[in-house]
């Protein structure tokens, strides 16, 4: 079972998950390129400008450790990951749970996705005020040293940090990305975890993946808001369960 | 509404209470709820947002939010303080209740009961108009400071290379003047010996070559002193025949080089309003130029045409085609191709052919691929 992690954050957001299933289970977590404590020389501005060059690492590490059959879980953007990397080499993952996903979050037509691109837009620019603390000085040392609390109690907010540009291309590629045409593509066994109120990616927005993925269902959680593997693991861990 | 009443409501108390320090402390506070409704909030965050405080509890905290502070508290600020049970000194944009926006700075805490689960997310809110204004302008100031710096290094790269092409050249051109020099000192010598007029005649005009050739030299490093320093090379137009210019040239041309063949096309319906000199100039350095890099044994092709719309002149040649890097540099003064030999010149032939195109306001532009290699000169035509 392997778990990725949406944007903002990194693999710390399944802490409440992913021990659930180590006994049955052999769970996989990593950073994705660019969060985290990953290589930050990995990451290439190019490949990383379309969902793509995520999927594409996904697969990479599938084929790493020779998954056959495995369980894909991907939070927020990384739902969609999820699905590009099935589309990529559906050998890897015999079902995807996809947690909070949204094929578009711009409208578009009759398309609700919830935000306009002056919105988005103005998200980006948003985010750039939110890294002010950030300098490339402090970078090796966050990064470096995950399990010295001394260095971490000079630093406010230190899970979760990320270079303000690369955080910025991430909001990008996440918030512009349209992956509504490949949803009916997906053969894996989906299941969509969907919160009651979700500013990010509203029911309905969960309703059109679930729609347009073949063999798929939902499930409303209780849960609100974006990151319920957080705020509401146990129905997460039951849900998920469930279904494997 | 007296000033008082501005900062805080009601009056103040005998003796300083908990209470109103609460409600009247100098910034806004917020407590929402597990289920993300406003909990409580304290009458001067009320007021900021523009409401009763009454109106705030039980609103979704959400929608005190813009668009891009929703992402942002969903994807940063929620899932931090669930891992470390806070988050410090994060910029957010309120929307109160008339839809302007106040910018704040917010620090947040968890309260957890007893049982472990959530009972409140506190928010401690700042007014920080113009300290986020002010941030705004460190980061735009950063971000020009940016661009400038690349654009700058840029510029010194290039002139980093300018000087060194520049040395280079004053290399080639001592080296090429020592020639002509050389020779003429060498039939100055001669001319003493010489036993005849006939012999004088003929070391006179050898002689003459060489001169020819070291004016030409000194032409161009004139030409690109006064394109490079002043406003592009002088030229002086008037209505002129063209093609006896053009015959000319190639007939200069083809004497030089008599095992080139020059194959001809021109369709000359008028006189054209240009500096005749120069457009000789012109073609005679594409035309040298296709005869330095054609391939051997292949003719070089001239193509021209003058209508009451335009004026164009082609030459093309085969041989290997221009690279995309060098015909970046093909138009810009010493560039000379990779595989250049002693026949090439001052590599400035190309660039006082744009220069002269460029003062009459045309255009020359080159086509490269395995069939051929093109220049093409094209102006419209003027009357006067």
């Amino acid at each position: 079972m392997i778990f990725a992690h949406g944007f903002g954050c990194d693999q710390n957001m399944w802490r409440f998950v992913a021990p659930a299933f180590e006994a049955d289970f052999r769970t996989i977590l990593f950073d994705h390129v660019g969060a985290g404590q990953s290589d930050l020389s990995a990451y290439q501005a190019g490949k990383y400008a379309t969902l793509d060059g995520y999927a594409e690492d996904v697969v990479e590490i599938g084929r790493e450790l020779s998954l056959t059959d495995a369980v894909f879980v991907g939070h927020s953007v990384s739902a969609m990951i999820g699905i590009l990397a099935s589309l990529k080499a559906p050998e890897l993952f015999e079902s995807l749970v996809l947690v909070g996903p949204s094929a578009r979050y711009i409208d578009d037509g009759d398309y609700v996705g919830g935000f306009s691109e002056a919105q988005i837009e103005e998200l980006l620019s948003f985010l750039e005020e939110n890294h002010m603390g950030w300098s490339a000085q402090m970078a090796p040392v966050i990064m470096g040293n995950p399990d010295r609390p001394d260095l971490a109690d000079e630093l406010t907010n230190s899970f979760c940090r990320t270079d303000p540009e690369i955080a910025k291309a991430f909001a990008r590629v996440t918030f512009k990305s349209d992956n509504r045409a490949d949803l009916p593509k997906v053969t894996a066994r989906s299941l969509i975890l969907q919160c009651s109120e979700d500013v990010i990616a509203s029911p309905t927005v969960g309703a059109f993946v679930q729609q347009n993925i073949p063999n798929s269902r939902m499930i409303m959680l209780n849960a609100t808001g974006h990151c319920p593997n957080l705020s509401a693991p146990d129905e997460v861990v039951s849900a998920i369960r469930a279904f494997v | 509404m007296p000033l008082s009443e501005a900062f805080a409501r009601g009056d103040a108390p005998a003796s300083e209470s908990y209470e109103d320090l609460y409600e009247n402390a100098p910034c806004g506070y917020l407590s929402v709820g597990a289920d993300g409704r406003v909990a409580r909030a304290n009458l001067t965050f009320a007021a900021w947002a523009g409401y009763q405080r009454d109106e705030l509890a039980g609103r979704r905290f959400s929608d005190l939010l813009n668009i891009a502070g929703k992402i942002f508290f969903e994807t940063h600020v929620a899932p931090l303080l669930r891992m470390q049970g806070f988050f410090d000194e994060f910029a957010i944009d309120l929307i109160t209740s008339d839809g302007s926006r106040l910018p704040a700075i917010a620090n947040a805490r968890e309260r957890r009961g007893a049982d472990g689960h959530l009972r409140f997310i506190r928010l401690t809110i700042i007014r920080a108009t113009d300290r986020r204004r002010f941030e705004r302008n460190l980061i735009d100031a950063r971000k020009e400071s940016d661009h400038l710096r690349i654009a700058l290094e840029e510029n010194l790269r290039q002139e980093r290379n300018n000087a060194e092409l520049r040395e280079q050249f004053i290399a080639v051109l001592g080296h090429d003047l020592r020639n002509p020099l050389a020779s003429i000192s060498g039939g100055a010598r001669l001319m003493l010996k010489a036993k005849s007029t006939a012999d004088a005649a003929r070391i006179e005009a050898m002689m003459q070559t060489s001169v020819t050739r070291m004016a030409k030299m000194i032409d161009s490093v004139m030409d690109l002193a006064r394109g490079r320093l002043g406003g592009g090379i002088p030229i002086s137009k008037s209505v002129i025949a063209i093609e006896p210019v053009l015959d000319q040239v190639v007939a200069e041309l083809a004497a030089a080089h008599p095992d080139k063949v020059i194959e001809v096309n021109f369709e000359i319906e008028k006189p054209i309003f240009c500096d005749g000199l120069r457009m000789a100039q012109l073609f005679s350095n594409l035309l040298a130029n296709a005869i330095n890099h054609g391939a051997e044994h292949h003719p070089i092709r001239v193509n021209a045409k003058a209508n009451d719309k335009e004026f164009i002149l082609s030459v093309a040649n085969t041989g290997n085609p221009i690279s995309d890097d060098t015909k970046a540099r093909l138009f810009l003064p010493f560039c000379r191709g990779p595989d250049h030999g002693p026949a090439e010149g001052l590599g400035l032939g190309l660039y006082i052919a744009s220069e002269i195109a460029k003062a009459h306001s045309g255009d020359l532009e080159v086509t490269s691929s395995d069939l051929e290699t093109r220049f093409t000169f094209s102006m419209k035509s003027q009357n006067r």
